[in-house]
């Protein structure tokens, strides 16, 4: 009690080195955990934006070749036909189910009201393979592609600017580059373009623009799970493709295959990337603390040498001088380093719920909520509270050791 | 009380220093020494060996009957709070401590419970008319009133003996006289008690006084107060 008493007093009467070397271990954490919620945003972020999106899903865009090739030179443009996905949804056991991507740019009209509109020739397969969240109606159907009916789903951006005075969108017809097509349902809007987004039927597309030769084709797979799965498969559609349409198969960039796995994996890598910088940061900024705080500890202990001697005079015994300081800087990380805990938990909540706040309802292409992990957050405290401590034992270890004649004289 | 047997101490610098040059000593219970010497002739030295402060090389020192010699940290800590005070000439008061809390540290060493130390520190406050000045903190006090302070924590403990260095040397001449009646009074109560001075008019208030010259007693004169006129002695 009465050495507990002789702590708090010696605390007390030295407020300002008290609070400095406080304010050193209050810093250092708020600032680890702070910049540790920061990097834990970008990731949920990052995985949030992948995780309502399906990874089996392969995307193969159309080149020009650059290796000439059984008589054929460079420069020619490979597109895909009808072959090719009858190719692809009846010999590759690993498809699924095909979606083409023919589309047309132009405007979309209902009575006096305008917009500029890009629309799509797309099947069913389509609204899961880009991940089209509907809003009101269908999207095109089975039935739709096989009798190529003029229907459209429109985007909410379109369907606001067309039909603002009508009560509903559905069954209306809108003109778009001179025909007339009837809405069936309405999706939400995808990223920050101002104009609008319409899918219609492939087949109908197909038939109104002439196409036969795609640009992009895109699939679903199934029964890929590994990275090795995926890059076998990889190679054995572009030896395929390349029988098909003659180029060498080594010609990178007559055909160009992409999967979302390997997105996937290629974007985790980066922002594990990222992740790993800010957690050389966050443990530089840690060393930084503990540094400041082993030097504030060295000079308080320095300062105080001369007490040290007067109360060994008085008969003081070295055990309860060292005591005292170790206590004393003890109690100093612990508070302080437990405010700035909190203080960084609390900055780190209240950012993330004004940005999740913020966030909602606009449409942003990455959602950056703030989190910690409070066992690394314990941890680094932790951490920080032995380090302060040591950093007072060892410079009182010394300063005990002096004699006491030498401690008092010292200047 | 205190016997210094062939003494020595020698200093290892850059330069060794043979400070002591084979000390004898005696000085009986209920004394008062001064020594006195110029700078550098080994008195400090002598007294903070006397004081356990500082260890010495060869010899031996007794102290009330007890050798003092390779003692632990431990056993040298609890000699020095239970038989000896000290008074400095820079006072040595710790700045955040009241002028009572000061007074009391000593028996703190003691495990004496806060509120018996701090009721014998008021009484020995008290004592030297200090009372109204208990809350005060050193910084607040004048040079005579922290030397007082620092005189009733030597004696807070009933130490046998007081190791005074330079008791008066941060003090003018009528404060120097007010610190040494009080010295005077503390060792008619019974207390040995050593003082170093380099003051000739601090040492004739003595019994006792040794000469230090170069490490070595030069000559030890006997002196009686009691026969001086102190209101003539110039400072």
């Amino acid at each position: 009690m009465d050495f507990w008493r002789e702590i708090f007093m010696a605390l007390s009467r030295n407020k300002l080195r008290t609070f400095l070397t406080g304010f050193a271990i209050s810093w250092g954490i708020f600032i680890l955990i702070v910049l540790l919620a920061a990097g834990n945003g970008l990731m949920n972020g990052v995985s949030e934006e992948f995780s309502d999106q399906s990874t089996n899903v392969y995307m193969i865009y159309g080149g020009e070749t650059s290796i000439p090739f059984k008589g054929h030179g460079t420069n020619r443009s490979i597109r895909f036909t009808d072959k090719d996905i009858r190719f692809l949804e009846t010999e590759v056991k690993e498809v699924d189910q095909v979606s083409p991507r023919i589309y047309q740019n132009g405007f979309a009209n209902f009575g006096d009201k305008s917009g500029s509109i890009f629309v799509q020739g797309v099947r069913p397969v389509f609204k899961d393979i880009n991940n089209v969240k509907m809003l009101k109606g269908r999207f095109i159907s089975e039935l739709d592609e096989k009798s190529s009916e003029k229907f459209i789903v429109i985007d909410d951006n379109l369907s606001k600017k067309l039909f603002e005075n009508e009560a509903s969108p559905l069954g209306q017809f809108v003109i778009v580059n001179g025909i007339a097509y009837k809405v069936v349902g309405v999706c939400e809007s995808e990223g920050r373009s101002d104009g609008g987004n319409g899918y219609v039927p492939f087949s109908t597309m197909k038939k109104i623009t002439r196409q036969s030769r795609y640009w992009m084709l895109h699939f679903t797979v199934k029964g890929l799970e590994t990275k090795e799965d995926n890059e076998m498969f990889t190679e054995y559609l572009r030896t395929q493709l390349a029988r098909f349409h003659e180029f060498d198969p080594d010609d990178t960039s007559a055909v160009y295959i992409r999967s979302r796995q390997e997105e996937y994996l290629q974007t985790m890598k980066i922002f594990n990337t990222i992740q790993l910088f800010i957690w050389i940061i966050g443990f530089a900024m840690l060393i930084s603390g503990i540094v400041g705080v082993s030097n504030i500890m060295r000079i308080t202990v320095k300062e105080r040498t001369n007490e040290i001697g007067i109360r060994k005079a008085l008969g003081a015994k070295s055990r309860s001088i060292l005591a005292s300081i170790v206590t004393e800087s003890l109690i100093i990380t612990t508070i302080f380093g437990y405010i700035g805990m909190w203080l960084g938990m609390v900055v780190a909540e209240v950012s993330g719920n004004i940005l999740s706040k913020v966030q909602e309802g606009k449409e942003i292409s990455l959602n950056i909520v703030p989190s910690i992990d409070i066992r690394i957050v314990l941890m680094a405290t932790g951490l920080l509270i032995v380090c302060g401590v040591l950093a007072g034992f060892f410079p009182a270890r010394n300063a005990v050791k002096i004699k006491p004649i030498e401690a008092m004289n010292y200047r | 009380m205190i016997r210094l047997e062939k003494i020595n101490k020698t200093y290892f610098g850059a330069q060794p220093l043979h400070v002591l040059k084979g000390i004898d000593l005696h000085v009986a219970e209920g004394e008062m020494v001064s020594i006195m010497g110029a700078s550098g002739s080994g008195k400090s030295t002598m007294l903070n060996i006397l004081g356990i402060l500082d260890n010495y090389d060869s010899g031996n020192y007794y102290l009330n009957g007890k050798l003092v010699k390779d003692l632990s940290e431990n056993e040298a800590a609890d000699v020095r709070n239970r038989t000896i005070g000290f008074i400095f000439q820079s006072f040595n008061l710790i700045p955040f401590k009241t002028a009572m809390e000061n007074v009391a540290l000593p028996l703190y060493y003691q495990n004496v419970s806060r509120k018996k130390r701090n009721q014998i520190a008021m009484e020995y406050l008290e004592r030297f008319g200090l009372k109204e000045w208990a809350d005060h903190y050193p910084n607040e006090l004048s040079g005579g009133q922290k030397q007082r302070v620092s005189m009733a924590r030597a004696l807070v403990t009933k130490p046998k003996v007081i190791l005074a260095d330079e008791p008066t040397g941060a003090l003018d001449s009528k404060t120097s006289a007010e610190v040494m009646q009080i010295l005077r009074e503390v060792n008619q109560t019974g207390i040995t008690m050593v003082i170093v001075t380099h003051e000739r008019g601090i040492a004739l208030r003595t019994n006792k006084i040794i000469h230090l010259k170069d490490g070595v007693i030069e000559n030890i004169e006997t002196n009686n107060p009691d026969q001086i006129d102190f209101s003539k002695e110039i400072k």
